[in-house]
Formats: C-alpha cells, sequence, structure tokens
C-alpha cells in the first residue's frame, strides 16, 4: 500500500516538472520525438528517486510502485495536453496566455499535422500511443532503480590502471579528429561538421583537464603537461573563425573567472559586483584606444592639441595603466567592505557593481552612454593586426595561461594559505596573526587585476562596447562557472566556462534555455555536488567529509 | 613583565579599534552633513511650491507600504534562518503575474462593475497572495530545506540560481508581453486633499499594506504558530526539544511572507500599471534595503525602513537636484552606506556578528 502512495506522489511530482517542461515549451523543439524523449527522462527521474532510496525494496514492490507512478504521470499529462488541445479546436485563444501553447507544439506532441489541432480532428490513436509511452516509464524505471540499488554486485575487478592510460590518451584522441575533421577529404555534412568539431575541441579541452589531474607524481605532471599544453596551443590554428571567436570569449571568461576564482574560491569574499572591474578594465582601454568616441575625451584632446582620430596608447602600452587602476579600483571597492561577510557582502558588492553600470549609462558626456565606445583598436605587433577571432583566442590562451600560473603559485604561497584561513574561520585566522586587511584588500586587488585584463581584450574583441554589456549578468555567469567547475579549482574555471559559455553558442537552437537551464543547475549543483565538477583537493576534502 | 606587556597591547589594539570606529562614525556623519546641506541649497534655489513636496511625500508613503510588505518576507525568513531570500523579489512577481491573470478572470466574469467591484478587487489581491505563498513554500521545500546547515555560501548560490529560475520561467511560459493592469472605474479616480491630488489606487495601497502588517503582527504575536516562530527564531534546538516542529514553523514563515510579497506584488501592478518578469527584481532589492535600513530581522525596523525609504527615494532626486534616473543609485547608496557605517541598522539592536 505505501509503496503504491509513494508510486502516486513520485508521480505527481514529476508531472509537475514534465508540465513546467511543456509549458515552456520544449515539445515544439523536439518534434515528433518529444512524446518518447520525455518518457525516457521521466523513467530516468523515476529511477534516480527511486534507486537512490537506502533501503533496498523488492522487484514485486519496485514495479507495484512504477506502475503507479507511470499511469499517474501519464494520466495528468494526457489530461493537460488533451485539454489543450480541445481549448485550441475550440477556438480559445490559448496562446495569449500561455506563450509556447501554439498548435505546432501540441501537434508536435502527440506527433500529427498542426492542422489536426486546429480543426479538432484528433485521432484516439495518437492520444492513445502519447499515452502508452508515458505509461511504460514508469514499470521500466522500477527495473532501472532495481538494477542501480544491486549495481555493487554487477560492478566488475578494479579497473583503474586501464581508466587511467585511457583518461590520458583521450585528449589527444580527440585533438587528432578535430584535425581530421578538418580535411576536406573527411565528408560530414557542411554545418553540422563545424559544430561537431567545436564541440570535439571543446571535449578535447576538458578531457585534458581530466587527464592532468590523472599525473601521479611531480614528473608525470610536467610532461603531461608540457604534452597537453602543446595539443592546446594548435587547436586555433585548426578551428575556423566562428569556433576560433567561440573560444576566444569561452577563454576571455576564464581569464575572468580565474580572477574571481582568488575573491570567492581562495578568500572566501563573495563578491556579486565583479563585473565592475571587468567594466572599467573595457572602459579604460576604450578611452585610451579610441579617445575620440567619448565626448569628453575628444574635447580634452582639442584643447591640448593632440590628434583626435587615434589611439593614446596601444595595447601593449595599455596593460599597465589597466592592471593599476582596476587594483585601485579594487581596493577602492574593498575598503569599505572589510567588515562585512558572507550575504551582506554579496548585496553591497552587488549594488556597486550596478551602481558602477547606472553611471556608465548616464554619464553620457564621459562615455556616450548607451550608445557606446565604438572602433576600440584591436591589438598589433609588429605592424601586424591582432583582431581577427584566431589571434584573440590565442591571446585569450596566453592571458589565460600566465593567469593560471599565478594563480596557482599564489594558492601555495603564504598569502594563498592565509586566504584559506580567512574563507574557513575569519576570528581564528585573525588569532594566528593574519593581517586580515592586507589580505582582503590583495585578494579584492588581484582579482579586479585580472577582471581588469579580461575586460582589456574583451573590448579589443568587440571592438564596440555598451554598458549594456556588464550586466549583472556578466557577475553571475562568472560566479555560476566557478561553481558548477568547482570553488577553488583551476581545472574548474575551465570546464565551468566551456560548459556555461561554450555550449549554448554551440547549441544556438537552445539559447532561449540557457538562462532557465542553468539557474536550475545552480540549485540542483548546490544540493547535490556543492564542491562542483572538477573540484580542489582541499574542497574536495573539506565536503567530503561532511 | 610579559603580563604587563601583554595588557599593554591589548590596550592599544582596543584603543586602535575605537579610534577606527569613530573615524567610521565621524565619516558617516560628515556625508549625512554634506546631503543634508545640499538638500538645503537645491531647495532654496529650485523654489518648488509646497505641493510639489507633500505629493512627491504621498507618493514616496505608498511605495514605502509595497517595500515594507516585501521587506518583512525578508526579515521574517532572516529572523529563522539567517539567511537572506535573495528569490524573495522574484515570489512578490509571481504574485503580481498571478494577480494579473485574476484580475483578467474577475474583468471576464464582470465582477469588477456594480455592487461587487470591491469584492473583485479583494478576489484579484487573494489570487496574488495564495499563489504566491505556494511559490514561497515551494522554494522552501526544493531549494533552501536540502541546505539547511550547509556553508553559507551554498544557501546564497542556490537563492541565485531560484531568482533567475523564476524570472525566466515567467518569461518562457508567459512570453515577453508586459502584463498590463488595467484599473477598474472603482478605483481610477482620485480624491484631493486639500491641494494634493492621491489616486485612489495609492490609498488603498497604503491603507491595505497598513492592514495587511497589522494581521503579520497580531499573527507574529498572538498565536500559536507565532509563538512557535519565535522559538525557532530564539533557538532552533531548544524549540526542537520544545516539541515545535521546526520544519513546519519555517514552512510557515514562508508561507506569510510570501503571501505579503504576492499582495505587494499585486499592488504594484496596480500602482505601475504593468507586471514583467523582471519586475520583481529592483523592488527586491529595494526592500532588502529596506529591511537592512530598519535592522534586519526586525518586524517594525522592516516597516520603518521601508518607509523611510520609499520617501528618500520620491523625494531625494529632486532634493538633491539630480537626474531622476539616479533614483536607483539613491536606494543601492543607502544600502551600502547604512551597512557601512550602521550594520545593525535604526532601530536594530542585534549585532550582526549574531550567526548561526
Amino acid at each position: 500500500m505505501s509503496a503504491a502512495l509513494s508510486g502516486l506522489r513520485t508521480g505527481a511530482i514529476l508531472f509537475a516538472v514534465l508540465a513546467y517542461l511543456i509549458l515552456a515549451g520544449l515539445p515544439a523543439r523536439l518534434g515528433d520525438a518529444s512524446a518518447l524523449l520525455f518518457a525516457i527522462l521521466a523513467s530516468g527521474l523515476f529511477a534516480l528517486t527511486w534507486g537512490r532510496q537506502r533501503s533496498e525494496q523488492s522487484l514485486p514492490d519496485l514495479l507495484l510502485r512504477g506502475i503507479v507512478g507511470g499511469l499517474t504521470l501519464s494520466v495528468l499529462v494526457a489530461l493537460l495536453m488533451g485539454g489543450m488541445a480541445g481549448l485550441i479546436a475550440s477556438g480559445a485563444r490559448v496562446q495569449t496566455v500561455l506563450d509556447k501553447m501554439t498548435p505546432p507544439a501540441i501537434a508536435a506532441w502527440f506527433g500529427v499535422p498542426p492542422v489536426a489541432i486546429t480543426r479538432g480532428e484528433l485521432e484516439a490513436a495518437a492520444v492513445l500511443r502519447t499515452w502508452l509511452v508515458l505509461a511504460a516509464a514508469g514499470p521500466l524505471s522500477s527495473l532501472l532503480a532495481f538494477g542501480w540499488q544491486h549495481r555493487r554486485a554487477i560492478e566488475q575487478a578494479d579497473l583503474e590502471q586501464v581508466r587511467r592510460w585511457l583518461a590520458r590518451l583521450l585528449p589527444f584522441a580527440l585533438l587528432g579528429m578535430v584535425i581530421a575533421l578538418g580535411d576536406p577529404a573527411v565528408t560530414i555534412g557542411g554545418n553540422q561538421r563545424g559544430t561537431l568539431r567545436l564541440l570535439l575541441a571543446m571535449f578535447s579541452v576538458v578531457a585534458g583537464l581530466v587527464a592532468w589531474r590523472t599525473a601521479r607524481s611531480g614528473r608525470e605532471q610536467v610532461i603531461l603537461g608540457a604534452l597537453l599544453l602543446a595539443g592546446l596551443a594548435s587547436l586555433p590554428f585548426s578551428l575556423d573563425q566562428f569556433q576560433n571567436s567561440v573560444m576566444g570569449i569561452v577563454f576571455i571568461f576564464v581569464m575572468m573567472g580565474l580572477g574571481l576564482n582568488i575573491v570567492v574560491g581562495y578568500a572566501g569574499l563573495l563578491d556579486l559586483g565583479y563585473v565592475a572591474f571587468f567594466a572599467i578594465g573595457a572602459y579604460i582601454y576604450a578611452f585610451l584606444s579610441a579617445p575620440f568616441s567619448s565626448p569628453w575625451f575628444s574635447q580634452q584632446l582639442a584643447q591640448w592639441g593632440l590628434p583626435t582620430n587615434q589611439p593614446l596608447l596601444s595595447f601593449w602600452q595599455a596593460i599597465p595603466p589597466i592592471m593599476v587602476l582596476a587594483a585601485f579600483g579594487g581596493v577602492l571597492l574593498g575598503t569599505p567592505v572589510l567588515r562585512l561577510r558572507g550575504d551582506y557582502l554579496a548585496i553591497v558588492t552587488l549594488g556597486f557593481g550596478e551602481i558602477v553600470r547606472l553611471f556608465m549609462l548616464n554619464l553620457a558626456d564621459l562615455t556616450n552612454g548607451p550608445r557606446g565606445l565604438l572602433n576600440i583598436a584591436p591589438p598589433t605587433i609588429f605592424g601586424y593586426d591582432l583582431g581577427n577571432p584566431r589571434d584573440i583566442f590565442i591571446l585569450a590562451l596566453v592571458g589565460s595561461g600566465l593567469i593560471a600560473f599565478v594563480s596557482l603559485r599564489l594558492e601555495r604561497s603564504r598569502l594563498g594559505r592565509a586566504w584559506v584561513a580567512i574563507r574557513e574561520d575569519e576570528e581564528a585566522a585573525q588569532a594566528m596573526g593574519i593581517h586580515l586587511v592586507r589580505a582582503k584588500l590583495l585578494a579584492f586587488a588581484i582579482g579586479a587585476t585580472f577582471a581588469g585584463l579580461a575586460g582589456q581584450l574583451y573590448a579589443a574583441r568587440q571592438v564596440n562596447i555598451f554598458p549594456d554589456n556588464f550586466t549583472l549578468f556578466v557577475s553571475i555567469d562568472a560566479l555560476a562557472l566557478l561553481i558548477v567547475g568547482g570553488m577553488g579549482s583551476i581545472p574548474g574555471v575551465v570546464l565551468g566556462a566551456l560548459a556555461l559559455k561554450g555550449l549554448p553558442e554551440v547549441l544556438r537552437g537552445v539559447d532561449e534555455y540557457r538562462i532557465v537551464a542553468f539557474a536550475a543547475l545552480l540549485v540542483i549543483m548546490m544540493i547535490a555536488k556543492p564542491e562542483g565538477i572538477l573540484p580542489a583537493q582541499r574542497t574536495k576534502a573539506e565536503l567530503g567529509e561532511a | 613583565m610579559v603580563a604587563t606587556s601583554q595588557a599593554h597591547r591589548w590596550g592599544t589594539l582596543r584603543r586602535r579599534e575605537q579610534a577606527l570606529r569613530w573615524t567610521a562614525r565621524a565619516v558617516g556623519l560628515l556625508i549625512v552633513a554634506a546631503l543634508l546641506a545640499r538638500a538645503v541649497s537645491v531647495s532654496i534655489s529650485e523654489n518648488y511650491p509646497l505641493t510639489f513636496w507633500v505629493s512627491q511625500l504621498v507618493n514616496g508613503l505608498v511605495l514605502g507600504g509595497v517595500y515594507a510588505l516585501v521587506a518583512l518576507g525578508y526579515t521574517l525568513v532572516y529572523g529563522i534562518l539567517l539567511m537572506i531570500n535573495f528569490a524573495h523579489g522574484e515570489v512578490m512577481m509571481v504574485g503580481g503575474v498571478a494577480g494579473f491573470f485574476g484580475l483578467q478572470i474577475a474583468s471576464s466574469l464582470g465582477w469588477l462593475s456594480g455592487a461587487t467591484a470591491a469584492l473583485g478587487l479583494l478576489f484579484v489581491l487573494l489570487v496574488g497572495m495564495v499563489v504566491a505563498a505556494l511559490t514561497g513554500v515551494t522554494l522552501e521545500r526544493v531549494a533552501y530545506r536540502p541546505l539547511r546547515g550547509a556553508p553559507r555560501l551554498v544557501p546564497l548560490i542556490s537563492a541565485i540560481g531560484a531568482s533567475l529560475f523564476l524570472q525566466y520561467s515567467v518569461l518562457l511560459i508567459f512570453g515577453v508581453r508586459p502584463m498590463s493592469y488595467q484599473r477598474p472605474a472603482l478605483i481610477a479616480d482620485g480624491v484631493r486633499l486639500g491641494p494634493v491630488f492621491v489616486p485612489y489606487t495609492g490609498l488603498i495601497i497604503f491603507i491595505t499594506s497598513l492592514l495587511l502588517m497589522g494581521a503579520l503582527v497580531a499573527i507574529v504575536q498572538y498565536t500559536r504558530l507565532g509563538r512557535a516562530m519565535r522559538a525557532v527564531a530564539t533557538d532552533k534546538e531548544a524549540a526542537a526539544l520544545m516539541g515545535v516542529d521546526v520544519n513546519q514553523v519555517i514552512a510557515f514563515t514562508f508561507l506569510l511572507g510570501s503571501a505579503l510579497a504576492g499582495a505587494a506584488g499585486v499592488m504594484l501592478g496596480f500602482h505601475n500599471s504593468v507586471i514583467k518578469f523582471n519586475s520583481g527584481f529592483i523592488p527586491g532589492l529595494k526592500a532588502f534595503t529596506a529591511a537592512v535600513l530598519g535592522g534586519i530581522g526586525n518586524i517594525p525596523g522592516a516597516m520603518v525602513g521601508a518607509l523611510v525609504l520609499g520617501i528618500a527615494e520620491s523625494i531625494g532626486p529632486s532634493a538633491l537636484g539630480i537626474p531622476a534616473e539616479y533614483r536607483d543609485i539613491i536606494a543601492f547608496s543607502v544600502l551600502v552606506l547604512v551597512l557601512i557605517f550602521r550594520p545593525a541598522g535604526l532601530l536594530g539592536e542585534v549585532a550582526v556578528e549574531k550567526r548561526a
């Protein structure tokens, strides 16, 4: 009896999830296969709910649950979709209320042509088919859950050695495929082939990160690291323009994420206004390289008798002032919030970030307001223009490499250990003689410097920048990529940037669902795996024992 | 010898800390004085008529009433869980969206004209409150309860996720069209109090928010569940040992706070005539500012803070002689300044250091 009730309950909860996905318009995207895909999703979720329960259940018990759960779910979904179809057939304008409930979407669910829905000629067979497919998900998942609970017996002998070598070879195999796919002799239809290459390139970077973690000794790390770097260096030359530009933005976010990693990951200061420093870097570079697009600056230039149509400083000359000013900004914003902790700090920094953006929007004399700063100069080297996507990607790679190196050295330094101590317990750290003010301000300043550099490169990549490029969402993106990858973990930042900035570019069609998907991901990650996908060894140890 | 030098050192440290605190206070006072001086000089030079100031004040009170309802939700949750429910503004927005559909239903059934008009409006308000309350309770169950006892960063990030999720789900499901609240004939007009024109919506919002706040105080002070809430806020473990069902009390807290936010959402809909998927974000932040201003965790503080903030925001731009676009900056600056110079808030006696 309790099994039946539990089935009923799980079925109802899953109905809420599926109804959400349906109302959000997923069937229209998935087409005819949507009922089947939803059934697979449902059976996965059912199996996850039941398989993870501590006490083992007997097979008949699980089957009863599955049947009841599947029936509940499928009947409710059938009622929902049938109701929608009925409403549309009766001439009600459903779409004015529920944006995604168009006749084609409902037709896609039932696998019939849209005309059948508008005319109300939905056959019973189609309804029955989708209902059966979804109802079958229940019993199927009971079998899955049964297998999951008994997986210990199925698991084979120790394969770790083999697995480790496979992990080490994988990135090189993937890189080989990326290069091979570039060859016109290999034919996989036009556009999809490019997507496949981009995906493979991203996976090869991820595989490289995983491979690097398998290294056991220092020597292994050096050799493997050198090989992987060589592989990574070959990427920009084997990708095309679009692919390079996607990878470029991914690695600009890696630069920024590494900076935020110092503030949040190491020192534990939750900064939600981090975009301010990114914006400062971008705007300062824009002022220095395109002073003519700012009304106030061009006026000043004219007054001083300087040429008004060329950059004041080149990309390379602009680096030191940007680093200094961004660091100064970090100290300036960091000083007042020294006493604040946790969520208070988060809200105040969020306020700062918004204030910076509002000023950029409203100080039209200086920043040209919402019309933005235009024609920012690309970096050059010996007269050679580095503005194309491939060179930006290389610059971003080099930048991330340098920042990662500095982070790695900092992490193990006296300062890095002081940050971790502050993150864990501020009072105890102070009692141990750590200078809180100095350590915190250094974290803010160093983090801000890295974000400033990322901003500079971003401005050079975009050519034109607007206040809208620097909303709160950039901060949240940066924070989210840290969390997905794993706080305080450098490989985690790269993985997070690839997953959150790279994948949506590849999967253009789902762009609409991007924010919702990663918002849900944030919540799910916090519940299921708060340490991230590639956690730092230290956080892994800390959260592992809890 | 060693002991004396230790004592001497502690004395120096304490003196240094005191000096720091006094410097902070002095800087804070200087800022306040500078703002006041600026306001006085602007009001002398601009020479606005008195009715202008009074109508701005009325506007501020109405806005403050709405903020107060939302701020109470932040304060209730913070008082019990010591966490900032970052998604509270979105709960308010969901209430506003639900109220919009309630309004459509009510007007298509003809409840908003004739004798039943007031009841129809009450129905709209109730729809907003019930849906928001359900959203809040679900939010607690799904996104916060599994994380109780985790490090403080974890629920905050989950809350950010929940906030984005609610915003963009509304965008996905209901589309980008803003939902416009048509005011029924009953409240379309206004009343003239001397030379100042007050729209009925403003009047109703202010009175309703006062009534709801009164109801909340009554629940917290005089009911069994309210007593349980206070017990849990004081000491969770001890309350559990005394037989209080802590989970139920927390869920009830979310229910109360979210119902108030839902009411605020409906009112904001009538006030601004429109509700969008991101309508909750900025008002949510401002309500949080109000809660902090009054001293977070403190119920009267939230109300006072909200009224002060509402007035500061509506009078501030003209008093300081800055463009009205900067009104958001005023709210954020108030937040930053309060947290830096008086983190316990105007009425707060609880030290910020009190932590779980």
